[in-house]
């Protein structure tokens, strides 16, 4: 909403302050001044002249000589190039001297002849054009005939004027007018407000008759009343620059007194051809679905049912409170018109306006419905502003209907006492709240321990005794609250063992030098298939937005890979080559399609790894990350998260892996993960060198993750080291092998490694030799060479059996 | 023989000066202190002396002895040492290349302000709460006071997915949930991070979806001031001991007071900068006293019970306090910006 300085000291007298001072307290008090800006910066010396003669320049074909006359003693001459200029015209004239934005005028030579001074285009004048009715963009700027020779063009077209943008709340629609900013300022700073009076005008003999009928619930008040006589033209320019300030652009003098009345009122009016009226019947009614109608706009619309027409006996004229039907649109040779201000369904004006996607500043108010008291001021305004710049008569006497004209005309608002400190924390005395009410302009009644406020009814937002106990702490100042700490038990702040969990990993990986990335959840479809997952994939199906802004991001993620490998991607293309990322992020798992229900949302830890392990010293070889790399980090993660039940990585087919590099892990059953190196195609797909991916439930591993606050004893006896080297198929997993080992290894083996694997020279063809490191630890007694021997032996003779395994020679 | 046993010792205190490295010096030892030593070979002809010389002889030769011996550990001392220094001269290296490095990790800026805001609130006996990113309508919007075709959705553009399902908009839809959750509840203090949606196009300021942190407090006579109290005590925690809050009318649905928060700029320190808009106070939530009718909803006495809500977008505090200019690096993870947080330590 924009509103200008000098609009609003017509109705509310703060000559006295700045409008920068103006703008501080509203902003202070909820009514922020968004931006503040000069309506025109930059203008003098540039005054209203008349045209007195134009003859061909002798010397040029595009230029005119011009004698102007600008109120003194000489005639001007100024050579013009405009192909608009006419003798008679009224226009801006910059004199000698004179200030434009971005130039100044100086006495010139134009092809031989002298110029002292310059005819002015809007654009000239830094207004915008856009606003303007083309015919007056296009050349010089022509005033009105009455426009007063030798007039200031800042007094005349009023270029003097802040214009004001405020940054309105929802709430706040009472400040879409003029008349409610003006309430707001005066009760800020305790002054009056002084609106117009307009009095609706009765006629004893109606001229032209209209009856008005309302058929629907959906419109509580209508008033109308036909003007006649009208002459089309352009409305006076300090109304025309006044809408231009606010960024409305000037029609003619109809439309432009019925924007300017919606401005000041905040009450949409419209007027419609009383001529094309079928039996000088209005009805307001709801449409017939599928009833059709061409609106101002030209374009053709279907309605329904809900929708409100403004009709007569034979066709719709209007949609109500959107827009006007094109058969009633006033047009040049218009001379009666109706004039309507109505009130209709807030909540029926805001679905059809979206349902059209129509938008407007009436279907804005509306929308969040008007004051019903102005509804006749604004009517009897607008009459009156027709009859003394548009040659209007009045032809009727107007037309009332509807009970919103009394009705609800203030609320009453019952506000405690001492409900006012209880909730926000500091006493109000019965003065000051009394001086709150007074300065509102709303009527109170003060009770021993309660007021009861009547809310006034252009103040809607206030409905409840919290919005009253609101506008006390709002006038009194947000300043004076003071701060205080909650009473109340002491309670103590605590993460639950999932977030505790998801800490301990970040910082786990994190130590590990992995950089955290954080990754949109609305991805493109698109993605998917870059994975290689096919459209039919039996994996959850993507959940997508019913109205998504871009391909980009139109469902959700069900796999955090893509997320991932667009970061790498991204990252790559500057060479950043040595990557490892991880993200904890959700992914999102719908049981079914379209939702009945909120799906699956899962957190997942998901890391990449790509380039080299380490970075480059002049004394190492950088190695490149493998499986393994991935691999071990999973399961530091499984370590660090205090899960002590075994994990067991199987050979998975995972569509987006390497086919021999794919596993899946699992906690007693549960499969809580995959880790793999990525699919050569997929890498592909964007731009990357080999990568390796992780990806864990985290709901998973916190289930599995154990509290357990006592730690083992330290053992007091030595334990025995022994090494086994064993030659088994190469085909066998070597996980198999060690757990072969452990079934006949005694609960004295305290720990396994596998620190060698070896093919070459002296192991068959289709063999490999697997070197262990057992170590056996017991917690009473130190173990013999005899016992060790006896357990070795046993060891080898069930490997032996299970596994074909031998000891290498 | 005693002439002899001195002549011995001038002549090995001689040669041993000599020896110059620890092969000779055991040459040296063997021949005249071991078994078959020169010394050993002097003692041995003792039984030719007198009953009485021979103890004199014998002291004279413990003497010459102890005299050897610790020459002996001196010189093999300072050969070791000697030998050391050779092989340390041998070991030298350039102490000025680099070390080897390891990858430094980072945590994610706006993980890192979420961890700080949610650290703040612990200490002040907070709950951290989370709840469903794909939302209910009635959650999201109505039981926020905010019924169908309430003016103020438009606030915010809303991705949905079916009629009733959509992604939220805010945290608050946890208020609702934590109060039905937590019934009859009569003390409750929690936090809500987490990723909320908007239908907006992406540009510098502008993201479909961005962070926030909800607050909650709710108890017997929970007043406004408490609500500017402990976001002050925040405000300090977060941007700065000195830092000052003020309080400015607002409006949201749900909250009745409501209030934006502004803080001192954190650039300029209150005098007027470009950021601040020469105000010298930067918003950086909004707040309110709940609205009596969301408490009603959950079947709460709105006589009995007041609270205080708050939200905050943690891409504009990270925004602010890191001087990053776009809320859309925050999502391209450019790893050149991401790998400076590893070196912040706040
Ligand atoms: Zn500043």
């Amino acid at each position: 909403m924009k509103i200008t300085w000098n609009w609003l000291l017509d109705y509310v007298d703060v000559s006295d302050l700045t409008p920068q001072e103006v703008a501080q307290k509203m902003t202070n008090a909820g009514i922020p001044v968004e931006h503040m800006e000069p309506f025109v910066d930059g203008v003098s010396g540039v005054v209203v002249g008349e045209v007195v003669h134009v003859e061909q320049h002798p010397n040029a074909d595009r230029l005119r000589i011009c004698t102007v006359d600008v109120g003194a003693q000489a005639h001007l001459t100024i050579v013009c190039g405009a192909h608009n200029v006419a003798a008679s015209q009224r226009v801006p004239v910059a004199l000698v001297g004179a200030k434009l934005p971005g130039m100044e005028i100086g006495k010139s030579k134009l092809r031989g002849v002298i110029s002292e001074g310059m005819i002015c285009s809007v654009s000239e004048l830094g207004i915008d054009p856009y606003l303007f009715p083309k015919e007056q963009t296009t050349g010089i700027f022509v005033l009105a005939q009455d426009a007063p020779v030798g007039e200031d063009m800042n007094v005349y077209l009023g270029l003097n004027d802040m214009v004001m943008e405020l940054e309105l709340t929802p709430n706040r629609s009472d400040c879409l007018s003029l008349r409610g900013v003006a309430y707001e300022v005066a009760a800020l700073f305790g002054r009056s407000v002084r609106m117009p009076n307009p009095q609706l005008q009765t006629l004893e003999v109606t001229v032209r008759d209209l009856s008005v009928s309302i058929e629907t619930d959906l419109c509580t008040a209508y008033a109308g009343q036909v003007v006649e006589g009208l002459q089309l033209g352009s409305a006076p320019m300090w109304m025309q620059m006044r809408l231009l300030a606010v960024g409305m652009r000037s029609i003619n003098n109809l439309v432009d007194i019925t924007n300017y009345v919606m401005f000041e009122w905040g009450q949409p009016l419209h007027a419609f051809n009383y001529e094309v009226i079928d039996r000088q019947q209005v009805i307001v009614r709801q449409a017939v679905t599928g009833e059709q109608i061409v609106t101002l706009d030209g374009q053709t619309r279907t309605l329904t049912e809900a929708m409100i027409v403004i009709a007569d006996p034979s066709k719709a004229l209007g949609l109500a409170g959107v827009m006007g039907g094109q058969n009633s649109e006033v047009t040049a040779d218009t001379t009666a018109v109706v004039i309507e201000s109505a009130l209709f369904d807030p909540l029926q004006t805001r679905r059809t306006g979206k349902t059209l996607q129509l938008r407007s500043e009436a279907g804005l108010r509306f929308e969040k419905g008007p004051d019903p008291t102005v509804i006749s001021a604004a009517l009897a305004r607008a009459v009156e502003l027709m009859v003394h710049y548009a040659g209007g008569r009045i032809a009727a006497s107007p037309v009332l209907l509807g009970d919103a004209f009394d009705h609800m005309k203030y609320k009453k608002v019952v506000v405690g006492t001492s409900r006012v400190e209880r909730l926000l924390g500091f006493s109000v005395s019965a003065r000051q709240m009394l001086d709150v009410c007074n300065r509102l302009q709303f009527g109170v009644e003060v009770e021993a321990d309660h007021f009861v406020v009547e809310v006034p009814s252009r103040r809607p937002d206030i409905t409840i005794e919290e919005d009253m106990i609101e506008e006390f702490a709002r006038l009194i100042g947000y300043e004076h609250i003071p701060t205080t700490m909650i009473e109340g038990p002491l309670t103590a702040g605590h993460l639950t063992k999932e977030q505790y969990v998801r800490r301990i990993i970040t910082d786990h990986l994190i130590a590990q030098g992995l950089q955290e990335v954080v990754t949109y959840s609305l991805v493109s479809l698109e993605e998917l298939s870059r994975i290689g997952l096919e459209p039919d994939h039996e994996w959850p199906q993507s959940i997508p937005l019913l109205h998504p802004l871009s391909d980009d991001h139109s469902v959700l993620r069900t796999t955090m890979l893509p997320s991932l490998l667009a970061v790498a991607k991204m990252n790559v293309s500057y060479r950043r080559l040595d990557l490892r990322l991880f993200e904890m992020g959700k992914v999102y798992w719908s049981k079914q399609l379209p939702l009945l229900e909120q799906p699956d949302e899962r957190l997942m830890l998901a890391g990449l790894l790509l380039g080299r392990k380490h970075p480059e010293h002049p004394y190492d070889r950088a190695r490149a990350y493998d499986f393994y790399d991935a691999k071990g980090i999973t399961e530091s993660i499984l370590a660090r998260t205090g899960i002590h039940a075994p994990v067991v990585f199987e050979r998975a087919a995972t569509p987006y892996f390497h086919g021999g590099q794919s596993a899946d892990l699992s906690i007693q059953g549960v499969t809580c993960g995959r880790v793999g190196r990525v699919h050569q195609a997929v890498a592909n797909a964007y731009d990357l060198p080999d990568c390796y991916y992780f990806e864990l439930d985290v709901r998973a591993l916190v289930e599995a993750s154990t509290n357990e606050l006592y730690v083992a004893e330290i053992p007091r006896f030595p334990g025995v080291v022994r090494d086994l080297a064993l030659v088994v198929k190469h085909e066998l997993a070597v996980s198999a092998l060690l757990a072969t080992v452990k079934e006949v290894a005694g609960e004295e083996l305290n720990a396994m490694n596998v620190f060698d694997i070896y093919t070459g020279d002296g192991i068959e063809e289709g063999d490999k030799s697997v070197a262990l490191r057992l170590f056996f630890q017991s917690l009473s007694r130190t173990l013999t060479d005899d016992e060790m021997e006896t357990t070795i032996n046993r060891i080898l003779t069930h490997v032996k059996s299970v596994h074909g395994a031998v000891l290498r020679e | 023989m005693r002439e002899r046993l001195l002549e011995l010792q001038v002549q090995a205190l001689a040669e041993i000066e000599k020896v110059d490295a620890l092969e000779e010096l055991e040459t040296w030892r063997v021949g005249y202190l071991g078994k078959k030593g020169e010394l050993s070979g002097v003692l041995r002809t003792m039984g030719t002396l007198s009953v009485e010389e021979r103890p004199l002889v014998g002291q004279i030769a413990n003497d010459v002895r102890a005299e050897l011996e610790t020459a002996y550990q001196t010189r093999e001392k300072s050969l070791q040492i000697a030998a050391m220094r050779k092989r340390e001269a041998k070991e030298t290296i350039d102490v000025t290349l680099p070390g080897r490095k390891s990858w430094l990790g980072a945590e994610h800026p706006l993980h890192k302000v979420i961890r700080r805001i949610e650290d703040i609130f612990l200490g002040f006996g907070f709950t951290v709460e989370e709840g469903p990113e794909v939302e209910l309508d009635y959650y999201n919007f109505e039981a926020l006071n905010l019924p169908k075709d309430h003016p103020a959705r438009d606030m915010q553009d809303t991705f949905y997915i079916t009629e009733e399902i959509l992604m939220r908009t805010h945290t608050s839809p946890m208020q609702a949930r934590m109060l039905a959750e937590r019934y009859p509840a009569t003390d409750i203090r929690m936090i809500v991070p987490g990723r909320v949606y908007r239908r907006d196009d992406d540009d510098a300021t502008h993201s479909h979806a961005f962070m926030q942190v909800e607050g909650l407090v709710v108890g017997h006579g929970v007043r406004m001031s408490d609500l500017k109290g402990m976001l002050l005590q925040f405000a300090r925690e977060m941007f700065g001991e000195d830092q000052e809050v003020r309080l400015r009318p607002s409006f949201f649905p749900f909250t009745e007071p409501s209030a934006e928060l502004d803080i001192r700029c954190i650039y300029c320190g209150g005098s007027g900068c470009r950021t601040c808009k020469q105000t010298g106070f930067i918003e950086i939530l909004g707040c309110g006293m709940i609205h009596p009718n969301v408490l009603q909803m959950q079947g709460y006495d709105a006589r009995e019970l007041s609270g205080f809500a708050f939200g905050m977008g943690v891409e504009r505090i990270a925004m602010l306090m890191y001087r990053v200019e776009d809320i859309r690096q925050f999502y391209q993870n450019d790893v050149r910006l991401l790998e400076q947080f590893a070196t912040l330590t706040r």
